[in-house]
């Protein structure tokens, strides 16, 4: 494994009069492909934001770089390429893939600086590594939900991360495009070394992907290999009683209908 | 018509239009794109109190226009970041609020002042080489700080989380913009007027956004349209003896509903279909 880049210790987050995340002790290598699952009000996304630096712990510490929460600068957050969770784009606003992905380059460039050729040379990169380089010209809010997925990956690779953050990336997208996604991250993570924390509710899915999972229920409730995490009683404890492990080794909610 | 040109008045109030039109329909595109239209309204009427205010005791009305402008903006920012209310709510109250205090500093003064229903109504033929060099030196500085920091306010207008999310300040640039929206209004009080100012902001970047999917492209477009509504509105004005605020609005409003109806985004929908 490699240097832990991403430490908590003993870290608790959340806001006045709601714990997000309790007592979470967790290092994230550099390299690494983790998933992190959980149910709904887990803390999935309270992590994402510890990890982003736009929450400080409660208690205890977190590390990212080296750098206190506390520490934190823009130069630190331009170095984590982040995907937002889907249905937070305005379809209707006025902005081309290119303009779009640039955008990713504006953290990296600082206050003062314009962008150069060089900047748009990285964007146009980046949109090649994800297949969307004959779009540059169109208009976001005229592509697929898959398209734009790839469109907003390609605008956290335009940063040059080190850390690739994706929250849900496959949600509202067909079963297609899903893999297709989780295709793309899995060859960027392997081809540009980056370390990737993908947050997703789709547990199936992501287990062949990923080197390390984390499982969270407002607490670290385990953390490891895959097969060490998806154990039917671990998941009955987080998940409740009704999910099952196939025959298959599918993760599913036992069908009421069918009893 | 060009014999309008040779008089100092209608140079002094085509130069004036023409760097209002430039700066408002710039910072419309920020404005429109990050919602904050109705900052744009309340502030002018903040920025109209602190005129009466000045007025009422003696001062000179710029300084006390400005101070009234940030200080609402800067609340208003504080407010919505808190959580403690939303955007338009805060404004709404601090729009009428003050409103209400421009009404009772205009009750204090005696007798009738007309130059402060100037900063109401918008006087742009009335503009003083002073006046003009004001506009000249506060326009440039909104102007540099705009296109300086241009890439940082676009990001916040598309997505301020993920702006803050990349490394960008977006809390400060947030602030920011909402600094240069009360200092635009202020420059251009005079010109427009604090009632209309706020369709300045508003229409110029609400025509350009009928007329392309590019970012950059609706920037210049709305600078364009700005420019031109606002030239050609003080001509109008000239020509049939208009008052010249409603005349730069309306024509500013035509060549909206013009775009909107001839719109290539709304025309390519409805070949699609």
């Amino acid at each position: 494994m490699g240097t832990p880049i991403i430490r908590f210790s003993h870290a608790t987050f959340g806001f006045p009069g709601v714990i997000a995340l309790k007592d979470i002790t967790l290092e994230i290598a550099e390299g690494e492909f983790v998933g992190i699952i959980g149910p709904n009000g887990s803390g999935k996304t309270t992590l994402c934001k510890a990890v982003l630096g736009l929450m400080r712990p409660l208690e205890g510490s977190l590390q990212i770089f080296d750098c206190s929460c506390e520490e934190l600068r823009c130069h630190h957050r331009a170095r984590i390429g982040y995907l937002p969770q889907k249905g937070r784009l305005d379809q209707n606003f006025p902005i081309t893939v290119l303009e779009a992905v640039m955008m990713g380059r504006y953290g990296a460039l600082g206050l003062f600086r314009r962008p150069a050729k060089q900047d748009r040379e990285i964007a146009l990169q980046a949109l090649a590594n994800v297949g969307m380089q004959d779009h540059h010209d169109t208009a976001l809010g005229h592509l697929s939900s898959g398209q734009q997925q790839r469109v907003l990956i390609a605008r956290a690779l335009a940063q040059q991360p080190q850390v690739l953050l994706l929250d849900e990336p496959t949600t509202g997208i067909d079963i297609t495009t899903q893999h297709s996604v989780l295709d793309l991250v899995r060859r960027l993570h392997r081809d540009l070394g980056l370390t990737v924390l993908l947050v997703t509710h789709d547990i199936n899915m992501i287990r062949p992907q990923v080197d390390r999972m984390v499982l969270l229920k407002t607490r670290l409730f385990a953390a490891g290999a895959p097969e060490a995490v998806l154990k039917l009683d671990i998941l009955q404890q987080v998940y409740g009683k009704d999910l099952v492990i196939t025959e298959k080794d599918l993760i599913i909610v036992e069908d009421y209908h069918h009893r | 018509m060009l014999e309008m040109l040779s008089y100092d008045f209608m140079q002094r109030s085509l130069w004036a239009a023409a760097l209002v039109g430039a700066i408002c329909s710039m910072i419309g595109v920020f404005v429109v794109l990050r919602g904050l239209a109705f900052v744009g309204a309340g502030t002018a009427h903040a920025a109209f109190a602190g005129v009466t205010l000045a007025y009422l005791v003696g001062l000179p009305p710029l300084p006390l226009a400005i101070l009234f402008g940030l200080a609402t903006v800067w609340v208003t920012g504080v407010m919505e970041e808190k959580g403690q209310m939303k955007l338009d709510v805060s404004i709404g109250i601090l729009y009428t609020a003050t409103m209400a205090l421009a009404i009772l500093f205009i009750g204090l003064m005696k007798g009738y002042n007309a130059e402060v229903y100037g900063y109401l109504f918008g006087s742009v033929l009335s503009v003083t080489p002073e006046e003009l060099r004001t506009i000249w030196i506060l326009g440039f500085i909104v102007l540099c700080i705009m296109v300086v920091f241009s890439k940082e306010l676009y990001f916040i207008a598309f997505d301020q989380e993920m702006a803050e999310a990349s490394g960008v300040p977006a809390r400060q640039i947030f602030f920011l913009l909402l600094s240069l929206i009360a200092l635009t209004v202020v420059v251009s009080l005079k010109t427009v007027g604090a009632i209309l100012v706020f369709a300045m902001i508003l229409i110029p970047a609400s025509t350009a956004y009928q007329l392309t999917h590019s970012l950059s492209h609706m920037t210049a477009y709305s600078v364009v349209i700005g420019v031109v509504c606002a030239v050609g509105g003080v001509t109008l004005s000239y020509a049939w003896n208009l008052p010249s605020g409603p005349a730069i609005v309306l024509l500013a409003t035509t060549l909206f509903f013009l775009s909107a109806l001839f719109s290539p985004k709304r025309l390519k929908r409805a070949a699609a279909l």
